[in-house]
């Protein structure tokens, strides 16, 4: 009597670890939920329809905000009624996107499709993870004219186009419109410099309020923003071939000096100065009066500063014109995906025209085709219009090469080092190529 | 007879094994297979895209060369470690003491003395966050204006405090445990003798708790060499590398930078590893050579 009942009770026990295992073997557990109600339809009724021939197609990206996954979804959703032969599968990923991504490369069950940043592109690209789109864009009728160039060769390696730009942003500079009016200031137009600037910051900055000190122009030491003076300064980060830096060279370096003289002469400040991490928080305090950011900075300032009068113009040009920095993701197509054809429709019917249009008239973000530029949204939009319009003159894509981390690090850190521990700026820029160069190695 | 005991011993370490399967099963995959593969790939060089290709020593070398190792996170790790083991350690033998003897609301304050512990990581580092922050709680009360988080003298002693904040707790149970294992009857013969209260302290809890004191160093120094997530949500390894540790260095090659170094990741955690190990090997002789007599 005993044994079977302890022999059954082993193969309960192994049951239900068997049954614990299953679980993790798939992936996501939508899929465990897919399985079962296949199982029931095949139980219930002989006939089975599409379902089993359907192409499945898992497509991937951060979820920045549930408004912002609604509107993909309803796209996807678009999309299946218009191809019902397709199955896309959305797998949002939370948390720290890249090493997701990365991880399920080297585990080899990436999706078809994903998100990709420009900072970090060419690293899957050149690593042959991506998918080169030209001739199933060719195929398809879709040409690269039709998107903005500088984010066409932002995705281009070797001469293949590894990405189609989902949406952008560029730096805009945003001016508090009643700091300005306080000062007596005309406000800004497009075609301010460095001068200007400078002379502005001086005056809209007021220190008299010793809890409340209002500085003319926020200096983070972010290599998100000090790149575009480098630009404007006739500078770049990187050599063209991303294979040196020219962080120590003249034009860096004065870039550099102007950039830094702003705190120096006590008419900027970085944000931590005025113990906020992010200056976009003190430009809705009203404690900075112009600062740089992208358009990311429009709906935070709709949502927690509802009351800020501001306007937005393109970032003033320095002494050798404008420059501007393109932050931009694209959609990337895995190179070793099963359905390549099925993957390039989603990805071209999410980057269409009309999808586009949807996306910019929800403020999200701004897409990628140039036709948009004459669409009525911007020209009701101005604010959105001057970061959409950024994108055309002397702008260079956020994206240093294969050392980019190092690049940023040492970039933000010489930043730091003038600003908090005095040191001169030739000498804090000389550091940071050197530091740069043995990351290279 | 036998052939039945047999038989039923046979089974019953089967049964036995089936009843601890969910863990061991978890450990082998998470603990045993990732420790082995971590050594395996620290003499690769793997960038996650790209399968790893051997190397041999090349990640090695490649550590002891970067000056991020060698400047700052190795220094960190030692300066973190040598200043937070004694201080926490001192300081839950101090709080374990006092709760140990009869005080009022004895309960109350072993909860409040344990409550960190037993709180998230995380929000504890959020919570220092704030009172730390310009116009923190600290900088209030003390009338100061010190951007303690993001000033590169100050930030890591923000972190070690926190840290001795969060632990003692936890120590000072596990000396609590040690000082009720006491005899009375060892106290009571002081006593008669005319011990006082200092006398005591040092002459009798203190040898008496050598084991323990063993044991809650030991863990320390483990902890203390793996601190991460404090600095994780902090500080990120900043301002100006000041909060940089090992473990965090760990993180920045193997997932931060633009390109994966994963190898030279591992080669680090193995070189981690070993440092832990020999510390506590040293640890074990001082501590066991400057007198066994209350070895148990």
């Amino acid at each position: 009597m005993k044994s079977p009942f302890k022999f059954l009770s082993v193969l309960f026990i192994a049951a239900l670890l068997l049954a614990a295992c299953g679980p993790s073997a798939t992936p996501t557990p939508e899929k465990i939920i897919e399985t079962v109600e296949k199982q029931v339809t095949v139980k219930e009724t002989q006939i089975v329809e599409v379902p089993a021939e359907k192409t499945v197609v898992r497509l991937s990206g951060w979820a920045s905000s549930p408004s912002e996954t609604a509107l993909l979804e309803s796209l996807l959703y678009k999309f299946s009624v218009e191809n019902p032969d397709i199955l896309v599968k959305y797998e949002p990923i939370t948390g720290d996107y890249k090493q997701a991504l990365l991880t399920s490369i080297a585990g080899g069950v990436e999706p078809d499709i994903f998100y990709v940043d420009i900072f970090w592109w060419l690293e899957l690209a050149s690593n042959d993870v991506l998918l080169p789109l030209d001739d199933l864009m060719s195929a398809s009728g879709v040409k690269k004219d039709d998107f903005i160039p500088s984010l066409v060769d932002a995705f281009t390696y070797n001469g293949k186009l590894y990405g189609i730009a989902k949406d952008f942003n560029t730096l805009g500079m945003f001016y508090n419109k009643a700091l300005f009016d306080k000062a007596g200031l005309a406000y800004p137009t497009d075609d301010w410099t460095w001068t200007e600037l400078k002379d502005a910051a001086a005056k809209l900055t007021d220190l008299s309020d010793p809890n409340k000190p209002v500085y003319g122009f926020c200096t983070p030491p972010d290599p998100g923003r000090f790149p575009a003076f480098v630009f404007q300064n006739g500078g770049a980060v990187m050599t063209s071939d991303f294979k040196d830096t020219a962080l120590d060279s003249e034009a860096a370096i004065g870039a550099a000096e102007f950039y830094t003289s702003f705190r120096a002469e006590n008419i900027g400040a970085i944000p931590s100065d005025l113990g906020e991490g992010w200056q976009g928080t003190l430009f809705g305090k009203g404690q900075c009066a112009v600062v740089y950011e992208g358009g990311w900075l429009i709906p935070y300032l709709r949502d927690q500063f509802p009351g800020t009068q501001y306007g937005v113009v393109m970032p003033p040009a320095g002494p050798k014109g404008e420059g501007n920095l393109i932050f931009t993701v694209a959609w990337g197509i895995s190179a070793n995906t099963k359905n390549p054809e099925a993957a390039w429709k989603v990805v071209n019917f999410l980057t269409s025209e009309a999808s586009q249009k949807t996306v910019l008239e929800s403020g999200f973000a701004l897409p990628s085709r140039k036709a948009l530029q004459n669409s009525d949204y911007l020209k009701n939009n101005p604010n959105s219009a001057a970061i959409f319009n950024g994108s055309f003159n002397g702008a260079q894509p956020f994206f240093w090469g294969a050392v980019g981390s190092d690049v940023n690090d040492q970039m933000g850190k010489a930043l730091e080092r003038v600003f908090k521990e005095s040191q001169p700026v030739a000498d804090a820029m000389k550091q940071a190529a050197e530091a740069i160069r043995k990351a290279m190695k | 007879m036998t052939a039945f005991t047999k038989n039923r011993k046979f089974s019953e370490a089967i049964t036995g094994y089936l009843f601890i399967s969910p863990w061991l099963i978890i450990f082998t995959i998470f603990s045993v297979i990732s420790l082995i593969y971590a050594v395996y790939l620290s003499f690769t060089s793997y960038n996650l895209l790209k399968p790893p290709q051997f190397w041999g020593l090349e990640g090695y070398q490649r550590v002891f060369q970067e000056e991020l190792f060698l400047q700052k996170a190795l220094p960190n790790t030692f300066k973190y470690v040598l200043i937070v083991v004694p201080i926490q350690t001192a300081l839950s033998l101090v709080l374990a003491f006092a709760m140990d003897q009869k005080l009022r609301f004895r309960r109350f304050f072993r909860t409040i003395f344990y409550l960190p512990s037993v709180t998230s990581s995380v929000v504890i580092s959020l919570i220092f966050i704030w009172i730390f922050a310009p116009q923190g709680i600290f900088n209030q009360i003390l009338n100061l204006s010190v951007n303690w988080l993001d000033d590169p003298r100050t930030a890591f002693y923000v972190i070690m405090g926190m840290n001795i904040f969060t632990t003692s707790g936890t120590l000072m149970l596990i000396f609590l445990a040690g000082l009720q294992d006491i005899s009375p009857s060892i106290y009571e013969a002081a006593q008669i003798d005319g011990a006082n209260g200092p006398q005591t302290f040092f002459y009798i809890t203190i040898p008496m708790l050598r084991p323990v004191i063993f044991f809650v160093v030991t863990v320390g120094v483990i902890g203390c060499f793996q601190v991460f997530d404090q600095i994780f949500v902090m500080t990120a390894g900043g301002p100006l590398d000041s909060t940089t540790t090992i473990t965090y260095l760990i993180y920045k090659w193997a997932f931060r930078d633009t390109t994966i170094k994963m190898g030279q990741a591992s080669a680090l955690a193995v070189v981690l590893t070993l440092i832990i190990l020999g510390v506590t090997i040293l640890q074990r002789r001082i501590i066991e050579g400057s007198g066994s007599s209350a070895e148990k």
